[in-house]
């Protein structure tokens, strides 16, 4: 571990503020290529809502497709968040200063992906409006008199999804205003203007760092229960509905959330190669750093494998007629069964066997094959919880179907990745993607002990 | 001694490296008097379990499970807590935390127990019921629901036994393994029966960088691959004895609340030999209150993950309204044995919960512990909930729990089959430690060279070496 050098102050402040003050060339054709992708996706949006939910695949019984999948798929992204930032953070790895921030703006950008999903998936999102608000402030059901099933997910998702936004948003804050007080010092004009209001007067004087850290520890041990609750929010949306049957099960909860943990760290690996690469942030993240991430995904996966392993075996253990049916559909009848082996072998075997060697581990590019792996196969496995259970639903087999996505599906979900990598791309064009104070703390606080003949490096402990 | 900016004087503790061993090894050899009346009174328990055992062979025999309920959530408590102590050796170890170095050998020692649980598991598994229905009535079914499904040869008894003998063997390795160099250290300065043991076990320990590297290789793995057995085997244990007797109950979560309830009452057992070794045992200068500190947190982290499957079982089931889960919930949770749920929801989540939750408590010998005598009488409570109640559900071969059955009172031989089980392990536990360093004077003593305490600033930190 310590493989990096002891950088100055001034240089880390160059180099990480690189991607604001100076432009890479290729920069604003990224932006415009990803742009156009997004763009795709909103007019396939708009060609949907006009023409209707016909242009689609979903169908009767399989009312929900490729939207809710991409939906519980980018929840699950945004868990690396905090499972790297405040976990991490309140474990005190040092390891985890260079990645803490970028995990934690693919939290926020992630979840306003996922909310994007349900919208659309309604076919009709202005009525969203109409459940929320008919007129000013006076919300839809109080104004005619009704209440809102609290009991439905129409309720419990959004109250989530929102709260855990609303916190990641206060948490990615927080961090930054130190690292928005170098930026106001650096700039001029409009943007030092704007980093000026946001800087909120810091100063870096000690009360100011006591109160930032405090904020800090209290924020990360705040939002892991809402961390938690918001994938096994998600996950109930399946385990309350008893009509179908395989996704009634008591472990829907924690195995959705050790899945979206195992997607999001992934993600936040293959992201932080991927910046690594194009800002030339060789200094800041090393190969120990995704060494790490390889080795804490190792346990996370092990651990998903276990819940998936339990889902399953409990799946046949009741023996009833309409579970095993949907079980033989997912696992045995082509082309599901070809699906399914891919998500096992994509979402464990491939990657974990590629991260038990420390050599693959640290090679950046077998690390992004196995990153990739393992959310090719996340999202295969939202989609093989989903289908099948919808497609063989009911008991009679005359009212049994299948799916197929449609063109419109696949524009807009493609277009939801493109929009996640352009949302990154623009923060980094303003804000910084690793936190410089973070980094200079962990400089400051590397030091040595001899033992023996040999020089070992040492950290002091921060409490 | 050490002092920081932030922490009391004890916080981290240096014992002189020349002396750890002389130190240790004559608390070992010598038996001080609470020690031997500690043994003296647990192995009293003990000859009343064995009295309790003959008393209900002699009334119920084999044939029926059913008398045998406490006896199951006796060992599944033992074995539970006991089973699950070496794993946190090996744990920390593996995610390289220097906090865990006085703690290491009081959870190895667990190991030693792996004899005794299968010992106790002998009888479980002779009235265990078979998975074929020797006589297949109305509403039941030919083959019981197990996750064994249509019976692969010798499932589910010797499958059991052999989990529940390939972790005794395992820990038992893992112990052996860890107090190698120790036991070749301590050779030396021991006499008599220590002497010849050590010299059996560990003659062949020079020390060379070699065997070193082995030894730490040897560490690595066996803990890996103990990890993944234990939990294996809890799977195995909780859902034969627990889950499949109950006809219908189909819950994917309860073996990990199982194994949960293992990690967090074997930690907690841990922080309280851990306590009565530093108050009561001389053991200051090696134990500061680091380990209760970190361990604290596990603790609490365990103490959540608890509270949240529970919940995560209880809302599905509460939600499905199905005949089947509402009696499920009324017998296990809120109906028969609604009292016992109550005090075990209290022991493992509400008082680990309000006591670690403060920063000052968490940094004392005390809290930790008192949070762990906690959590440890709340894993026992719950043993008693699932196994008395799976063992008196009624017909295994049924198809589903059509009756919620009453709660099943302790007997006599009850009460002295499990205070005689958990004394007996008490009694073994206390033996080992006789003959066997409770402090590992090799990861006390490469502590040593891994940390120290130096000023940065104006204050005083601990500085952590990372090697690797």
């Amino acid at each position: 571990m310590q493989e990096g050098r002891v950088l100055p102050a001034r240089q880390i402040n160059r180099d990480l503020l690189g991607s604001i003050l100076y432009s890479p060339r290729w920069f604003w054709g990224a932006v415009a290529v990803l742009g156009l992708i997004v763009m795709g996706g909103f007019a396939a949006a708009g060609l949907m809502i006009n023409q209707g939910m016909g242009v689609t695949g979903l169908n009767r019984p399989v009312m929900w497709g490729f939207f809710i999948v991409n939906f519980v798929f980018w929840i699950g992204i945004s868990h690396a968040g905090v499972m790297l930032s405040a976990i991490l953070r309140l474990s005190k790895a040092e390891w985890r200063r260079p990645a803490t921030r970028a995990a934690e703006v693919l939290t926020v950008f992630s979840l306003m992906t996922a909310m994007l999903m349900p919208l659309i998936h309604t076919g009709r999102p202005w009525r969203l409006v109409y459940w929320i608000y008919t007129i000013p402030f006076i919300p839809y059901d109080f104004a005619r008199g009704i209440w809102p099933n609290i009991r439905s997910p129409l309720v419990w998702d959004p109250s989530a999804v929102y709260t855990y936004l609303t916190s990641s948003i206060l948490f990615v804050l927080v961090a930054l205003i130190p690292d928005l007080a170098v930026l106001r010092d650096r700039t001029t004009g409009l943007p030092h203007k704007i980093y000026t209001v946001l800087a909120m007067g810091w100063q870096g004087n000690p009360r100011q760092w006591k109160l930032q850290i405090i904020a800090g520890v209290l924020l990360s041990a705040l939002i892991l229960p809402v961390f938690v609750s918001v994938h096994s929010i998600v996950s109930w949306d399946f385990g309350m509905a008893i009509a179908v049957k395989p996704w009634h099960s008591t472990i829907f909860a924690p195995y959705f959330v050790v899945g979206a943990v195992h997607s999001g760290v992934s993600a936040v690996a293959f992201v932080m190669i991927i910046l690594r690469w194009i800002y030339g942030w060789q200094d800041y993240i090393r190969h120990e750093h995704i060494d790490a991430l390889g080795r804490l995904l190792i346990v996370v996966a092990t651990g998903w494998f276990y819940f998936f392993v339990m889902e399953v075996i409990f799946g046949f253990y009741g023996r009833e007629a309409d579970e095993i049916a949907f079980r033989d559909f997912q696992i045995n009848q082509p082309p599901w069964n070809l699906w399914f082996i891919f998500f096992v072998g994509l979402t464990y075997f491939l990657p974990v066997a590629m991260w038990l060697a420390s050599s693959w581990r640290r090679n950046l590019w077998l690390m992004s094959i196995a990153c990739i792996s393992v959310n090719i196969g996340m999202w295969l496995e939202r989609f093989l919880i989903i289908i099948p259970a919808l497609a063989e639903k009911q008991l009679f087999t005359f009212t049994w179907y299948t799916y197929a996505p449609s063109a419109v599906e696949i524009t807009i979900v493609a277009a939801t990745f493109a929009l996640v990598s352009m949302l990154m791309l623009l923060f980094a064009r303003v804000l910084p993607l690793i936190p410089l104070y973070d980094v200079k703390e962990g400089d400051i606080l590397k030091t040595e002990i001899q033992i023996g003949r040999r020089t070992v490096p040492a950290t002091f402990r921060e409490d | 001694m050490a002092e920081s900016a932030h922490h009391s004087s004890d916080m981290w503790v240096f014992p002189r490296s020349a002396e750890v061993t002389e130190f240790v090894t004559r608390k070992t050899f010598t038996r001080p008097g609470p020690v031997t009346l500690a043994m003296a009174l647990t192995g009293v328990l003990l000859v009343l379990g064995i009295i309790g055992f003959v008393m209900k062979a002699a009334q119920h025999g084999f044939d029926d499970h059913t008398p045998w309920g406490y006896y199951a959530a006796m060992f599944s408590f033992v074995f539970m807590v006991t089973s699950t102590g070496p794993l946190a050796a090996a744990a920390f170890r593996i995610t390289k935390s220097h906090w865990r170095r006085p703690l290491s050998r009081v959870s190895e020692i667990f190991g030693i127990l792996g004899i005794f649980n299968i010992l106790l598991f002998i009888p479980l598994a002779i009235v265990l019921p078979t998975l074929n229905n020797p006589d297949v009535g109305h509403h039941e079914l030919a083959l019981r629901r197990s996750i064994w499904f249509e019976g692969p040869i010798g499932s589910p008894l010797w499958w059991d036994l052999f989990g529940v003998i390939f972790v005794g063997i395992n820990a038992l390795a893992l112990l052996w393994l860890s107090a190698v160099p120790d036991m070749a250290e301590a050779y030396e300065k021991a006499t008599g029966f220590r002497r010849s043991l050590y010299g059996m076990l560990a003659g062949f320990w020079k020390g060379t960088k070699r065997q070193w590297l082995i030894h730490k290789a040897g560490m690595a793995l066996l803990g890996a691959w103990y990890f993944m057995l234990l939990i294996f085997v809890h799977f195995i244990i909780s859902s034969d004895y627990g889950q499949s007797m109950i006809p219908g109950w189909k819950d994917a979560i309860f073996p990990v609340v199982y194994s949960l309830s293992g990690f967090q009452s074997a930690l907690g057992l841990i922080l309280i030999i851990m306590f009565i070794l530093r108050r009561f045992g001389g053991y200051q200068e090696y134990i500061g209150i680091s380990p209760f500190w970190s361990a604290s947190k596990l603790l609490l982290a365990f103490s959540l993950l608890w509270c949240y499957h529970m919940f995560s079982f209880g809302i599905t089931y509460w939600y499905g309204r199905t005949e089947l889960e509402q009696n499920v919930l009324k017998y296990l949770l809120f109906g028969s044995y609604g009292g016992v749920f109550a005090g075990n929801f209290f022991f493992s989540f509400v008082m680990p919960f309000l006591v670690l939750l403060w920063n000052p408590v968490r940094k004392s010998d005390w809290g930790p512990a008192l949070a762990g005598a906690s959590a440890l009488i709340g894993a026992f409570l719950f043993n008693i909930r699932i196994f008395v109640g799976s063992f008196n559900a009624g017909n295994v071969y049924g198809e589903f729990i059509t009756e919620v059955p009453p709660p099943v009172y302790p007997g006599l031989s009850d009460i002295l089959i499990v205070i005689g089980g958990i004394g007996g392990a008490a009694f073994i536990y206390l033996l080992a430690t006789r003959i066997i360093p409770i402090i590992s004077l090799w990861e006390i003593k490469e502590g040593l060279l891994y940390q120290k305490v130096d000023t940065f600033i104006r204050g005083r930190y601990l500085v952590l070496a990372k090697p690797e």
